[in-house]
């Protein structure tokens, strides 16, 4: 019984000093779906320039959608932060978000930012293939080109769950139909022959190694490989580029604020850093994105966006047909 | 309360259509069922192999370093599934330790063995599970009477047919215990399949939810997955039931003879491979990457939060979940009913479901109920109680069935009331199974990633969600030291129970 009664005591002590884990008044909440180490450097600057704290809450950019639905009114959440446009869509539809002033929706590239104004995207990421440079590969020059046979058991793409292979699907679809995009379906995944990857990083660590000969990846992905290995034998193959062909699909990270916010000056605050010169250069280059601000340049590393043609599916589309995306997926039986 | 994520379940599913029903039948089903069932069986025989050899080693002979070896076979429960999984698929890659030792002694003429299939998710299930079973068929080891043993050999038995028809039949009980946790686990595992990509229901489930927001089609295929753990729970039951073995006090300890210098290589030799692939391996593993963060001065002061965070969260979480876990273990051990019965089998829903349903329930619960509540601590401590219930249940329930009822009786003849005789004569005889009770709770508490993820208050990150957050972004160098704390962290837990195993 002395035991229990230890245990007791201490319980007592452990509750009285339990923090109080609520965001104080003065904080700002963001829902992020991103990877927090490239959205804490932009806080730190955010927070220095104008003395507002932001917490981040992180998780998946689908759970926390989830939740913010689930929540409605009582949400804690000011603002959400997705990787990927089709959640901010589906927020946006599901009447979630609040329009965004004028000056931070101007002066965002229309193709990257909500009808509705109730989001915008941050910073822009291209789809491409990723191929070593041992082997030859010069017959790839479409995504379509995934499914050939000559490439049984050579490519390497993620599982179907995975946000942005849905994001990419969607943009094929669009731009190609239903029909193509189901046969090509078929024909990756007789090629990766029941073996995907669950992280886009083996992806390109499977093709430097030349277990694989072709990937599909976002193309930072390829550049933070080059980081740790120099050398490594891969090389970017930007796809569909020739006349007539749809073009390397987009995919944007993006901010909406919570139309339940009691904090609305705050978080239009931090919107517009984020959309301003210098937060778009903070917020994309630490992960050699593409800004979404006109004007802004990217990063040096990576090819300029204006050297690429892009394909011209609205990233409004990317929400609006992820469900018909996920039923294709799941006909053909993708793993 | 543990039927709240249930009757959400039930719910949802109610409003799914028929021909969602078919759909779901036509494409995923049947492929489900077979790979969750053959998952479960394969971890179930492999924990009940690893779990019972190095229980009987351990318990039957005395030999050097024994204590280390205890140690060695219940230190793999602090390390959570989804870390396991990280760890071997990092160690199997072509530039991991395993992989270059392996291409170094086979050469390029065998492949470096491929853990994205079912075969390895029943490789790191097992490791991670084995614990189980040991520390319960060790439990029932040290505690059976020698003469039973005894007698059967003076029959005339050869030490074999000891084993299999004396030791065997008398451990059935702790062994389908220990594997009706050990099922549970892999029925509800997520951290290890979705890291393997091994399609089970849970991990199934949560494709639902995450990719369409379908948590209709999610809530459909959780109520299979609880018809299904609950059929095993009935079968594991009728196993138990049969079968209740009081041992008298009177009886004297068992002598665990000392082993002879070639039984002494054997046994190491044994639980030195199990441990090597349990827990050394991997702790090594998160050492060196941890080693690699410290010198590069990447551990700033919110890892001490975040290590605060999942401490507090485990305590408070464990001893409620224990306070509310013995009347249900009571009720039941002592009345034999339909009601009591059915009670218990609704306090392992919780268990059963994946940790994102159970935390989708809570919070529409809370949010339509007692919306005052929500964005506290509070609901996510109900959401972890609601989970892990069934585990405490078990072990107090394990605990109970020992007991003599005739000793209850006595306190009552003497005078004792029914609250004095629970206060004074059952609880201080079941102690050692409610502290087993909470530091299973503690454990499973702090490893849990799903239902925390959804559920813990803004800005409350405990160690698994930093090791999601980091792993999921490749950084190693991060997720590593919040590895090693959740280790640490965990340690005193598991010497408490140790040291209440030999109270007993």
């Amino acid at each position: 019984m002395k035991m229990l009664k230890k245990l007791g005591v201490a319980l007592l002590g452990v509750m009285m000093a339990m923090p109080v884990a609520q965001a104080s008044d003065g904080e700002l909440v963001v829902y992020s779906g991103r990877s927090d180490k490239f959205v804490k450097p932009v806080i730190k600057e955010f927070t220095k320039e104008t003395g507002i704290k932001v917490v981040l809450h992180s998780a998946k950019s689908t759970a926390l959608l989830n939740k913010l639905k689930l929540e409605g009114e009582r949400t804690q959440a000011d603002l959400y932060l997705s990787n990927d446009a089709g959640n901010l869509q589906l927020g946006s539809q599901m009447g979630l978000f609040q329009p965004l002033p004028k000056n931070v929706v101007d002066v965002i590239d229309p193709k990257l930012r909500a009808e509705d104004d109730t989001w915008v995207g941050l910073s822009a990421r291209a789809r491409v293939l990723v191929a070593n440079t041992g082997v030859d590969t010069s017959f790839v020059k479409s995504v379509f080109d995934l499914a050939d046979p000559r490439l049984k058991d050579r490519i390497a793409v993620t599982h179907s769950g995975n946000g942005s292979f849905i994001a990419g699907v969607t943009v094929y679809m669009e731009a190609a139909g239903i029909e193509k995009t189901r046969d090509w379906l078929e024909g990756v995944k007789k090629n990766a022959n029941g073996r995907t990857f669950n992280k886009h990083s083996k992806v390109v660590n499977a093709v430097a190694s030349g277990k694989r000969s072709v990937g599909l990846v976002n193309h930072y992905y390829i550049y933070r490989h080059l980081d740790k290995k120099p050398d490594a034998a891969i090389k970017v193959i930007v796809p569909d580029q020739a006349d007539g062909e749809m073009g390397v699909a987009w995919n944007v990270a993006g901010i909406a604020i919570s139309k339940y916010t009691r904090k609305s000056a705050a978080a239009v605050k931090f919107a517009e850093y984020l959309v301003s010169e210098k937060g778009q250069k903070l917020f994309a280059e630490m992960n050699r994105e593409y800004p979404a601000r006109e004007g802004v340049p990217s990063s040096s590393v990576i090819p300029a966006a204006d050297t690429m043609r892009a394909s011209t599916v609205e990233m409004i589309t990317l929400g609006k047909q992820r469900n018909t995306t996920i039923d294709l997926l799941e006909a053909v039986g993708m793993p | 309360m543990a039927a709240i994520p249930l009757l959400f379940v039930a719910y949802s599913s109610f409003q799914l259509s028929p021909e969602r029903w078919i759909g779901l039948w036509d494409t995923r089903l049947p492929d489900l069922l077979a790979n969750t069932v053959w998952l479960g069986f394969v971890v179930a025989v492999g924990c009940l192999v690893l779990g019972v050899l190095s229980a009987w080693l351990i318990a039957r002979r005395q030999f050097a370093g024994r204590t280390l070896a205890i140690w060695l076979m219940v230190l793999p429960l602090t390390i959570p599934t989804y870390v396991f999984a990280y760890i071997y698929t990092s160690l199997l890659s072509d530039e991991g330790w395993l992989g270059l030792a392996w291409q170094a002694i086979f050469g390029d003429a065998l492949a470096i063995p491929d853990i994205y299939t079912g075969w390895g998710a029943a490789f790191i299930l097992s490791l991670a599970g084995f614990s189980y079973v040991f520390l319960l068929a060790r439990t029932s080891l040290l505690q059976s009477s020698p003469c039973m043993e005894e007698a059967a050999r003076m029959q005339g038995a050869t030490p074999l047919e000891v084993f299999w028809r004396v030791q065997l039949p008398l451990l059935r009980p702790a062994l389908a215990a220990a594997l009706a946790v050990v099922v549970l686990h892999v029925l509800s595992d997520f951290g290890a399949v979705s890291m393997l990509q091994y399609q089970t229901f849970t991990l199934s489930i949560y494709m639902q939810m995450e990719g369409r927001m379908d948590n209709q089609a999610a809530a459909g295929l959780s109520l299979v997955l609880v018809v299904m753990s609950l059929m095993f729970l009935v079968l594991e039951r009728f196993f138990r039931n049969r079968q209740r073995y009081f041992s008298s006090s009177r009886a004297r300890k068992f002598q665990a003879r000392k082993a002879s210098g070639r039984e002494l290589v054997v046994i190491w030799a044994c639980l030195g491979l199990i441990a090597l692939f349990a827990f050394i391996l991997p702790l090594v593993w998160v050492l060196h990457w941890s080693w690699q963060a410290w010198s590069a001065d990447l551990i700033g002061a919110e890892f001490w939060d975040y290590t605060r965070n999942s401490l507090v969260l485990g305590f408070v979480a464990a001893t409620f979940t224990v306070v509310v876990a013995l009347p249900v273990a009571l009720y039941h051990s002592r009345i034999r009913s339909w009601l009591s019965t059915c009670y218990l089998h609704l306090s392992s829903i919780g268990f059963v479901l994946p940790g994102p349903v159970v935390a989708l329930g809570v919070i529409t619960f809370v949010l339509t109920q007692m919306p005052l509540l929500y964005g506290g601590l509070a609901v996510l401590l109900m959401a972890l109680v609601v989970r892990f219930l069934p585990l405490a249940v078990q072990s107090q329930e394990a605990a109970l069935q020992q007991l003599t009822p005739s000793i209850e009786q006595a306190g009552r003849v003497l005078g004792a009331g029914p609250l004095e005789n629970l206060w004074r004569v059952t609880l201080p005889m079941i102690r050692g199974g409610m502290v087993t009770a909470w530091v299973l709770v503690f454990i499973d508490v702090i490893k849990e990633l799903p239902a925390t993820l959804i559920l813990r208050p803004i800005g409350y990150d405990t160690l698994p969600v930093r090791i999601w957050i980091e792993s999921s972004e490749e950084m190693l160098e991060l997720a590593a030291p919040a590895a090693l704390m959740l280790i640490l962290g965990t340690l005193p837990a598991l010497w408490i129970m140790m040291k209440a195993e030999r109270m007993r």
